[in-house]
C-alpha cells in the first residue's frame, strides 16, 4: 500500500491551487482526479469571466484551469487520472479506496487528505417540483456539458427554472446554438446569479426573468411538451390565476449546488447544515483532523478566483499540518450567521493561534443598495464594515484581526440594510 | 403459432410466463414498453405483505399468504433480493386499536403469524415511531423486495426456459379465429396464438374490450404518490411501518428498500387516466402530513426523488383472474393491485390450476427454475472483486460514484438476456442514476457507453422509450 503525507482527493481549481501551495521538495503527495485530465468543472465553462481578482486578466474556464495546470507541471508527485475515490476512513492514518482501470480497487494511505471535491447540481426531485416526468429534464450544466465538451444539443425550446449562474450562461449559450430561450422563472425575488450574468446573458439576449416565480406542472408523455409557471407570495406559495405555460422541449434547471462529500460519509465529520459542506476552523480544517477542505466542496462559490485563494490557504495548512503536528487547540470559538446573514466561514476558530487576522467568507440573505456588516462577540460590537451592492449570490469577506477580539465567546456577524 | 401469449411484463404476467415455461408450450409475452415492469411493477411499495390486511375468504387473502411463502422460493432459486425486516402496525388512539383488534383476527383467521408488542420493546426497535403511539402489532413475515427485479428474475427464467419476450409491442385488436386468436399491434405486427392471458395491468379492460362485447371488470386508475430518501437515512426505521388502514387502502407507509432508500407513501387517488404519473404538491403534502402522524423527525431533507405509480384496481374488491365467459381461451388476469406484488407468484400457481382443469400439460422436462442474477461490482467481495477485475479491467472504471456502478456492470446490463437499452433500463438494473445527484454525474457516460455498445449514434439514445433522446442533435461540424 503507498503512502503519501497528503492526498488530495479532486483535480479541479480546487485541488490544484491546494497542490500549487503544499507542494514542497520531500513531501510525498497525490493528486486524484476522476476524469482523464484535471481542471473539473472549468472545462465546460468555455465563456469568460474567469481570473479577474486572480490574474487581473479574463479568462475562459479552459484557460484560468490551464492557468493552474501549468503552476503545477514539473512537481515530484503521483498524479492519479481516471481514477476514483470510494470510500476514506481514518485511524491513525487515513486510508483511502480507489478504483481505475490500472489497478481495479486499490488503497493509499495518506497523513492529511485535502477534499477539493466539488459540488452537485440540486435535482428535480430534490426540490420536488410536480408534474410528470418526461425526458428533456436536466441540470444545467449536465446540458453545458452536452453542449461544450460532447458538442451536442440537448433540445430547441428551452425554459430554464431558477437564475443561478449555470443557468443564466446556458440560457445565452442554447440561445447562441440557435436554441430558442423563452424564459427563466426564479422563486426569490431577486436573482440568484451575479448581476453582469443577468445583464450580459439575459437583457442583452431579450430572455425575459421572471422573479417570484416556479414551477407549477410539467406536461409530456414522453419528450416534455409544456411547462406552466406560477407568481408566488411572500412565503412562497404558488398564486392561483397566474399560471403561464411554455410549450418547450426542455427544461434546464439550475436550482443550487450542493458539495459533493457523500464520499467521506464514513469519516463522520461535522457538516454544516447551512452550507452542506464541512465544518471547517480558520486553517480550513475540518472536525477530524488531518482533513481538509476548500473549493465548492466546502462551500459554493460565485467566483473561482475565491476557490484559488482559499485552496491555496487549505494547501498550506495541511502542509504545516504534516510538518509540525496537529494545529489547533481543543477549544474552538464558534462563528455564527446572525440577522441576514446566511452563512459565515470559517465556523470555528482556534485562538490561540499565531495568525493576527482571519478572513471571513459569507454570504448576505437579501439585495442591498447598502449595508453594514457587524461582527459581535457575545453583546459587544467588535468590527463594522459598510458595503455596497451587497447579493445573496455574491460572496462578502470580511478581515477580522484578532486584536479585536474581547473574549472567548463566539462570534455572530449580522448585516443592517441601509437602502 | 404460439400456445399462450401473455399482454404485459409486469410482475404478474412474467410470474405467469416462468410457470409457463415448466410446461412443453410455446410461450410470448408481449409489453407496450420499451422494457419490462414499466408499469404498476416499477412503481410500487416493494412491500411481501404478511396477509394480515385482505378481507377474509377472498382470492386476494389467500394468495398473499401463499405469495408471501413462495417468495423464499423466489428468492432461493432466482435469486430475488429479499429484506426479512417484518412490520410494526400502529395505532395512535381509541378508533385505530380497536381497527389493530380487527386486523389482529383477521390476520388469525388468514394464517398470518402477528403479535401485539409491548410499547417499550417497539420504542427500543424504532426509536422515531411517534411519541403519542399507543399500541403495535407486529407482523415479523412481512419483507421487502426489488419488485422490478422479482419481474425480471422470473422474465430472464422463463426466457432461458423457452418462453419468448418482445417489447415495444402495443396491443391494438385481437381477433378470436378457429384456433384460438390473432393478436395485432400498433408496430404493425401479428401474432396467432392457442390462448391469450391478459396480465395488462390498467390497460387490461382495454384489452378485453378488444375481445369481448363488454369487459367484465372496470378498471378505476388509483395513483399513489412517493417521496425517496437517500440512501443515508438507512436504519431510521428498521421495520416497514404501516398506519392502520382506510377504505382508501394501506394508508402512507415508511417502507425501508432493499438499497438502503427509505419510501415515504402512498396517497390514493383516483384519476380517469391510465398513464398519468405526475405528481401534485397537494397530493404529497397530504403523504408528509400523514407520515409524520406515524414516525417524528422524517428527514426530508433527504428526499432526492419523487414519483408516483398506478395501481390497476378495478371495480370490486378482489383480484379477477378467470376465463372468459365470452372468449373460450381468454384468461382475465385483472385488477392486481396491492397485495399484487406479494400475490404475483401464487397468482401463477392459480391460474396453473385453472389451467389444469382445462388442458393437459406436458412437462418441460428440461426446466430449471434457477437463475443467476447479474452480481454487480459492489456487492461482490474482496477476492470476488479482484477476481472480476482480472476478468474484465473495465471494471475498474467507474461510472456512477453516488451506487458504485462500474462500466462492465453497466455493459453487462446491456448485453443481457433481457437487454437493457436505454438510460432508465440501465438505472433499473444496475442503478446508475439512482443515488444523490440522480444521474449528474454518469448519466453522460451511460448515455456513450449506450451508444458504443448498440452501436446507435447519441441521438439515438433514449432516455425510457422509443422518442425520448436525451440529446438532438450534434453541433459540430466534424473535421
Amino acid at each position: 500500500m503507498k503512502t503519501y503525507d497528503i492526498i488530495i482527493v479532486g483535480g479541479g481549481a480546487a485541488g490544484v491551487a491546494a497542490l500549487h501551495s503544499a507542494y514542497e521538495d520531500g513531501l510525498k503527495i497525490a493528486l486524484i482526479e476522476r476524469e482523464k485530465t484535471l481542471g473539473g468543472i472549468l472545462k465546460q465553462c468555455i465563456h469568460n469571466g474567469f481570473g479577474v481578482h486572480h490574474y487581473k486578466e479574463e479568462l475562459t474556464g479552459p484557460e484560468y484551469a490551464q492557468r493552474g495546470i501549468e503552476a503545477i507541471a514539473g512537481y515530484d508527485i503521483d498524479v492519479y487520472t481516471h481514477s476514483t475515490v470510494t470510500d476514506i476512513r481514518k485511524k491513525k492514518a487515513f486510508t483511502l479506496t480507489l478504483m481505475n482501470q490500472d489497478e481495479g480497487e486499490f488503497q493509499l494511505t495518506a497523513t492529511a487528505v485535502i477534499m477539493s471535491t466539488g459540488c452537485y447540481e440540486r435535482t428535480r426531485g430534490q426540490i420536488q417540483i410536480p408534474g410528470e416526468r418526461p425526458a428533456g429534464i436536466m441540470p444545467a450544466g449536465s446540458a453545458q456539458r452536452y453542449l461544450n465538451i460532447d458538442g451536442y444539443l440537448v433540445g430547441k425550446k428551452v425554459f430554464i427554472l431558477g437564475s443561478g449562474d449555470i443557468g443564466l450562461i446556458m440560457a445565452r449559450r442554447m440561445r447562441l446554438e440557435g436554441a430558442e430561450v423563452l424564459g427563466v422563472a426564479e422563486l426569490m425575488p431577486y436573482s440568484n446569479g451575479l448581476t453582469r450574468n443577468i445583464v450580459q446573458c439575459l437583457h442583452d439576449f431579450d430572455i425575459p426573468l421572471f422573479l417570484s416565480h416556479t414551477i407549477t406542472n410539467i406536461k409530456g408523455k414522453k419528450r416534455l411538451e409544456q411547462i406552466t409557471i406560477s407568481q408566488v407570495d411572500e412565503r412562497f406559495v404558488p398564486i392561483a390565476g397566474t399560471e403561464k405555460h411554455f410549450d418547450v422541449d426542455t427544461l434546464l434547471l439550475s436550482v443550487g449546488l450542493v458539495p459533493d462529500i457523500k464520499m467521506f460519509d464514513s469519516l463522520n465529520m461535522d457538516i454544516s447544515p447551512l452550507t452542506k459542506g464541512a465544518v471547517v476552523d480558520q486553517y480550513f480544517q475540518t472536525s477530524v483532523e488531518g482533513l481538509f477542505a476548500c473549493g465548492n466542496s466546502l462551500h459554493v462559490h460565485d467566483l473561482v478566483d475565491f476557490v484559488t485563494q482559499e485552496s491555496e490557504q487549505a494547501g498550506a495548512y495541511a502542509k504545516a499540518y504534516v510538518k509540525h503536528g496537529s494545529l489547533r487547540q481543543k477549544k474552538l470559538t464558534s462563528v455564527m450567521p446572525g440577522d441576514r446573514v446566511r452563512y459565515v466561514l470559517p465556523q470555528k476558530l482556534d485562538l490561540t493561534g499565531d495568525q493576527e487576522s482571519w478572513r471571513f467568507a459569507l454570504r448576505a440573505t437579501e439585495n442591498a443598495q447598502q449595508g453594514i456588516f457587524r461582527v459581535f462577540q457575545g453583546d459587544h460590537l467588535i468590527l463594522e464594515k459598510k458595503a455596497r451592492f451587497i447579493a445573496p449570490a455574491e460572496m462578502e469577506h470580511l478581515e477580522v484581526r484578532k486584536d479585536l477580539l474581547v473574549s472567548n465567546e463566539p462570534l455572530k456577524v449580522s448585516l443592517e440594510v441601509i437602502a | 403459432m404460439y400456445d399462450f401469449l401473455i399482454i404485459g411484463a409486469g410482475v404478474t404476467g412474467t410470474n405467469i410466463a416462468r410457470m409457463l415455461s415448466k410446461y412443453q408450450l410455446k410461450t410470448l409475452v408481449l409489453d407496450k414498453e420499451s422494457d419490462i415492469g414499466n408499469g404498476a411493477t416499477l412503481a410500487n411499495s416493494a412491500i411481501v405483505h404478511s396477509g394480515h390486511d385482505p378481507k377474509e375468504d377472498t382470492l386476494k387473502a389467500k394468495l398473499c399468504v401463499r405469495g408471501n411463502a413462495l417468495y423464499h422460493e423466489l428468492e432461493k432459486n432466482l435469486q430475488v433480493p429479499l429484506l426479512h425486516n417484518g412490520a410494526y402496525l400502529v395505532a395512535s388512539d381509541e378508533e385505530s386499536e380497536a381497527q389493530l383488534d380487527t386486523l389482529f383476527n383477521r390476520a388469525k383467521y388468514n394464517g398470518v403469524h402477528v403479535e401485539f408488542v409491548p410499547l417499550e420493546v417497539a420504542f427500543k426497535e424504532e426509536p422515531n415511531l411517534a411519541r403519542d403511539t399507543t399500541r403495535v402489532l407486529s407482523m415479523p413475515s412481512t419483507k421487502i423486495t426489488y419488485p422490478w427485479e422479482v419481474a425480471l428474475a422470473c422474465m430472464e427464467n422463463a426466457v432461458a426456459n423457452g418462453a419468448q419476450y418482445k417489447g415495444d409491442q402495443t396491443v391494438n385488436r385481437i381477433d378470436k379465429t378457429e384456433q384460438g386468436f390473432t393478436v395485432s399491434t400498433e408496430e404493425g405486427d401479428v401474432y396467432q396464438t392457442r390462448y391469450l392471458i391478459n396480465a395488462a395491468g390498467v390497460y387490461a379492460q382495454k384489452i378485453a374490450e378488444m375481445v369481448e362485447s363488454q369487459a367484465p371488470y372496470k378498471v378505476n386508475p388509483r395513483k399513489g404518490e412517493y417521496y425517496v430518501l437517500d440512501r443515508r437515512v438507512k436504519g431510521f426505521v428498521k421495520k416497514t411501518i404501516y398506519p392502520v388502514p382506510s377504505v382508501r387502502g394501506k394508508g402512507v407507509l415508511l417502507v425501508p428498500q432493499i438499497h438502503g432508500n427509505i419510501l415515504v407513501g402512498p396517497n390514493a387517488e383516483e384519476q380517469p387516466h391510465l398513464d398519468d404519473y405526475s405528481n401534485s404538491p397537494e397530493g404529497l403534502r397530504w403523504v408528509r402530513n400523514e407520515a409524520t402522524r406515524l414516525v417524528q423527525n422524517i428527514p426530508f431533507d433527504q428526499v432526492i426523488r419523487t414519483f408516483s405509480g398506478i395501481r390497476p384496481s378495478i371495480d370490486r374488491y378482489d383480484f379477477y383472474i378467470e376465463e372468459s365467459t365470452e372468449a373460450e381461451g381468454f384468461f382475465h388476469v385483472a385488477g392486481i393491485d396491492s397485495p399484487g406484488l406479494t400475490a404475483a407468484p401464487a397468482i401463477a400457481e392459480y391460474l396453473e390450476e385453472i389451467l389444469k382443469g382445462k388442458m393437459r400439460l406436458v412437462k418441460n422436462e428440461r426446466f430449471d427454475p434457477t437463475r443467476k442474477k447479474q452480481i454487480l461490482f459492489n456487492e461482490m467481495t474482496k477476492k470476488q472483486k479482484d477476481q472480476a477485475f482480472q476478468d474484465d479491467r473495465r471494471h475498474g472504471q467507474l461510472i456512477c460514484k453516488c451506487e458504485k456502478v462500474t462500466e462492465a456492470d453497466i455493459v453487462a446490463a446491456i448485453h443481457a438476456p433481457i437487454p437493457a437499452t436505454s438510460i432508465k433500463a440501465i438505472k433499473k438494473r444496475v442503478r446508475a442514476g439512482a443515488g444523490l445527484c440522480q444521474g449528474g454525474y454518469c448519466e453522460h457516460q451511460v448515455l456513450k457507453l449506450l451508444s458504443r455498445e448498440l452501436n446507435i449514434p447519441l441521438t439515438e439514445v433514449n432516455y425510457y422509450q422509443p422518442g425520448t433522446p436525451l440529446v438532438k442533435e450534434e453541433t459540430k461540424v466534424k473535421l
